[in-house]
């Protein structure tokens, strides 16, 4: 098992390269610079010239690459364009936060999208169906940002129950604290992503429940609770947990919108 | 009446005797009627400001309300659907020139070609939609240019791989066979035979993303990056919105709203127009839903 697990995390680095190297290349390969930003629309032809010798942008294409892997691969990622503040010393600040918030908003797509999925793979095509199905639409429909502002209108500024914007706290230090300040953008980024899930584990139940395995089982008098329970509900998370890890993955791997919309100290508000 | 338009109304037939799919095709209809007729049948410019009225809730005069300029919020909603459409036409159209032909090589040929393409998709794939295209619109500057090729790219993966799935299950048929028997071309094959029988998933697909492009190009104009102001689009006029959630709620509530049923509309369309062409035949029921990109 360890082999297999080192040999899978061997295999990561090149595909690691290649992406990255993909990455660079697109955005070396679009015309156009970022040097604007950088100086400021009023500058000068020669403070643009600075900035370009500074930042080495007039170097040949191998050269330039190469000085940017190797910082990157010391964890020299530059300084941010917003606040001159070195880039990974603000991912390092943010882990938490976005550990907390992509935890979080996966456990409310959970307990949102499982109940669903199960009671829709249960009676396939009855009114009952179709309404939850109606509500994964739903869910995946509604931009976040949107969802993000009614959630706000609602408990900010109309019940005041919940704060709109909020600063890190660790749920192992204040957790009630921490919970009021997670759950709007919890519960935003949640409600998206239980369309998926719903969406998902409906579809892999009732593959399982067409399988030989459940004739099997019925027929030998098991009730439907145990056929459900301890059956089909074990084969059909198989693929659905790797759906969770990889909806996980994408939060960790930033949530720009909704920290646009509830500011939340994550990767997304860098 | 020739085949194709036949065809095209027998389809639509059937769908409109979905209610979901029906009432997509009605607000459909409708915004697309407005925003063509906006000149003439709207009693306020989009663009007039009026700071004797600002930040008005619904009233008779205004029915959506005026903007922190005095702008009439519906005028710009109905404008912005302009924009939104446009954009995400533009996009999908882009998608679908290079994703198809991507898919199209990539299943045809198989071996390396396939390889090759495929992993080419999967980088693009494994790249947040919304990061890359921030990162795209940094350096080609703020445009409906820009948002128009940065959705667009994000949108190649899902046309190369439902292309790709559909000429997979073709390719062994007995039709492709006996093309290349007769001794036709690789070129004259793809483009001749598999092609013409992939349009079902890959039309789906058109109407699915562009309801996923609708709501890429809005958030990149919420986060800031989108077509710069005065153009009135939905993002955009939900970020300023946001400030004035105080004063005027209805600010942000309202195009949101507008924003919210283009999106399911195309959405419920999509769906039914996989459904009408999956009864037609049933080897074109891929890529339904395959379109759930990542937009947290």
């Amino acid at each position: 098992m360890i082999g297999f697990i080192l040999r899978r995390l061997a295999q990561l680095l090149p595909v690691l390269l290649v992406a990255s190297t993909g990455i660079w290349a697109m955005i070396y390969a679009v015309p156009g610079t970022p040097i604007g930003t950088i100086v400021g629309e009023n500058a000068t032809p020669e403070q643009v010239r600075a900035a370009i010798e500074r930042l080495g942008l007039d170097q040949p294409m191998a050269v330039q690459y190469w000085s940017w892997l190797r910082n990157a691969l010391v964890g020299d990622f530059g300084l941010s364009i917003q606040n001159r503040e070195p880039v990974l010393d603000l991912i390092v600040q943010r882990i938490p936060a976005t550990i907390q918030l992509g935890v979080s908003a996966t456990i409310v797509g959970l307990l949102l999208g499982v109940p669903v999925a199960v009671i829709s793979a249960l009676k396939p095509g009855s009114w009952l169906d179709r309404w939850l199905s109606g509500w994964s639409a739903l869910a995946l429909g509604v931009p976040t940002f949107w969802l993000g502002i009614l959630l706000i209108l609602l408990f900010a500024v109309h019940l005041r129950w919940l704060p709109s914007a909020s600063a890190y706290v660790s749920i192992w230090e204040s957790p009630w604290q921490a919970l009021r300040n997670v759950l709007l953008p919890a519960v935003t980024l949640g409600v998206y992503v239980s369309g998926i899930f719903a969406r998902f584990l409906r579809a892999s139940l009732l593959g399982e429940l067409r399988a030989d395995y459940v004739r099997t089982a019925r027929s030998k008098g098991l009730s439907e609770r145990d056929v459900i329970g301890r059956h089909v509900m074990r084969n059909a998370l198989l693929p659905f947990v790797t759906i969770v890890g990889l909806m996980m993955a994408t939060f960790i791997g930033g949530t720009v919108v909704t920290e646009a919309v509830l500011p939340t100290p994550g990767w997304g508000g860098c | 009446m020739s085949p194709l338009l036949r065809r095209s109304a027998e389809v639509l037939r059937r769908l409109a005797r979905r209610k979901g799919a029906l009432l997509g095709l009605l607000f459909m209809g409708v915004l697309i009627l407005t925003t063509s007729l906006a000149r003439w049948i709207l009693p306020f410019d989009a663009l007039t400001q009026d700071f004797s009225a600002i930040l008005q809730g619904p009233n008779r005069v205004h029915w959506f309300g005026t903007d922190e300029l005095g702008r009439d919020i519906l005028a710009r909603v109905v404008v912005g659907a302009r924009t939104s459409l446009i954009t995400a036409g533009g996009a999908v159209a882009i998608a679908a020139i290079i994703g198809v032909p991507i898919g199209l090589v990539a299943g045809f040929f198989g071996g390396w070609r396939d390889t090759l393409l495929m992993r080419f998709v999967d980088v693009l794939l494994s790249l947040p939609g919304i990061l890359f295209a921030m990162a795209l619109i940094a350096v080609l500057g703020r445009s409906q240019i820009a948002a128009l090729i940065a959705v667009g790219i994000t949108g190649i993966p899902s046309f190369a791989r439902i292309t790709r799935a559909q000429v997979l299950s073709l390719r062994k048929r007995d039709f492709v066979t006996a093309v290349e028997a007769l001794g036709g071309s690789a070129s004259y094959n793809m483009f001749r035979t598999v092609l013409p029988n992939s349009w079902s998933p890959i039309l789906v697909q058109v109407v699915i993303l562009s309801s996923v492009a609708i709501l890429i190009e809005a958030s990149l104009a919420f986060l800031g990056v989108g077509i710069p102001p005065p153009t009135p689009s939905w993002g955009e006029m939900l970020r300023t919105g946001k400030t004035f959630l105080y004063d005027s709620p209805t600010y942000a509530i309202l195009p949101g709203l507008v924003l919210t049923l283009t999106i399911l509309s195309l959405d419920a369309i999509g769906r039914g127009l996989a459904g009408v062409l999956a009864d037609r035949h049933e080897d074109v029921a891929e890529g339904n839903t395959a379109a759930a990109g990542s937009r947290s």
